[in-house]
């Protein structure tokens, strides 16, 4: 359903923006050399608590979910980080934001590739101005950061 | 990932901050929910950055919704403009997103094609 990683991780901080995060912080951590790949955001929104956890991991369903916002995202996340040999962590609570980290193996065959990561990237900075969307990202071949708020300038 | 392509982000990020001020004739709303990302509204959203940085329409706005609860017609829009008139647009692509900033976001005409439901009109 979402076939590229840069695609979940715009899923991802589309929760977080709904959670009146301030700060959003996304990393992309992949190295062919060592075959393994992470992706993780971590927000200051206003969290969940275990019950609402629970059921976000489990996905939605019926008719229950949908009114109360409950979207099958973080459960296809975790679905394939497992499928491609890696882990899938969430911590959250009321409060205190949300971090959700899945890790995969590079060279794993059902990987699903990277993505577009500038176009999501792009569509968060327009999404809410005021946000701080950050990206770090590293790879064999060095690393990056990025802030929407200081492009501003 | 090529960390070259990454770079232009910056450059990228603060052209379309810098249209991005001041009061807008339009508004654009994205519809970007779970099901509005996996039909495909993230690349709609960048057609239309793209195309909006291009012609240098500094009269728009873009911003993002969770669900409008179209899931059946994603990816979707709507276009409120500031004399109150909004319409929506849905089953979009980026050749039909290049249309509406083309057509409706430039020129003002709406694309009657593209459009759904009930139009609301100016007050």
């Amino acid at each position: 359903m979402l076939e590229e990683l840069s695609l979940h991780l715009l899923d991802m901080a589309m929760n977080s923006l709904a959670a009146g995060a301030r700060c959003v912080q996304i990393a992309v951590l992949e190295s062919a050399k060592r075959n393994w790949l992470i992706v993780r955001v971590r927000d200051d929104g206003h969290g969940m608590d275990a019950a609402t956890l629970e059921r976000v991991l489990r996905g939605h369903s019926g008719k229950q979910s949908r009114k109360k916002k409950i979207g099958l995202g973080l459960a296809l996340l975790r679905q394939t980080s497992e499928m491609c040999g890696g882990h899938f962590h969430v911590r959250s609570a009321p409060g205190r934001g949300t971090a959700v980290a899945a890790s995969m193996r590079y060279h794993h065959v059902d990987r699903p590739p990277l993505g577009d990561l500038q176009a999501t990237m792009l569509a968060l900075c327009a999404a809410n101005p005021a946000v701080d969307v950050q990206l770090h990202y590293q790879s064999d071949d060095g690393k990056f950061f990025f802030s929407s708020q200081e492009q501003k300038g | 990932m090529n960390l070259e392509e990454l770079k232009k982000l910056k450059e990228k990020a603060q052209r379309q901050v810098a249209l991005r001020e001041g009061n807008k004739k339009y508004r654009v709303v994205v519809s970007m929910g779970t099901s509005g990302i996996a039909a495909g509204a993230r690349d709609v959203m960048k057609t239309m950055l793209d195309e909006i940085e291009k012609r240098g329409l500094d009269d728009v706005e873009i911003r993002v919704t969770g669900e409008h609860g179209l899931e059946d017609v994603e990816p979707v829009i709507r276009v409120e403009q500031a004399d109150g008139e909004e319409v929506t647009y849905a089953r979009l692509n980026a050749e039909k997103a290049k249309q509406i900033v083309a057509e409706h976001l430039a020129k003002g005409k709406k694309v009657d094609n593209l459009a759904v439901g009930k139009q609301k009109k100016a007050e």
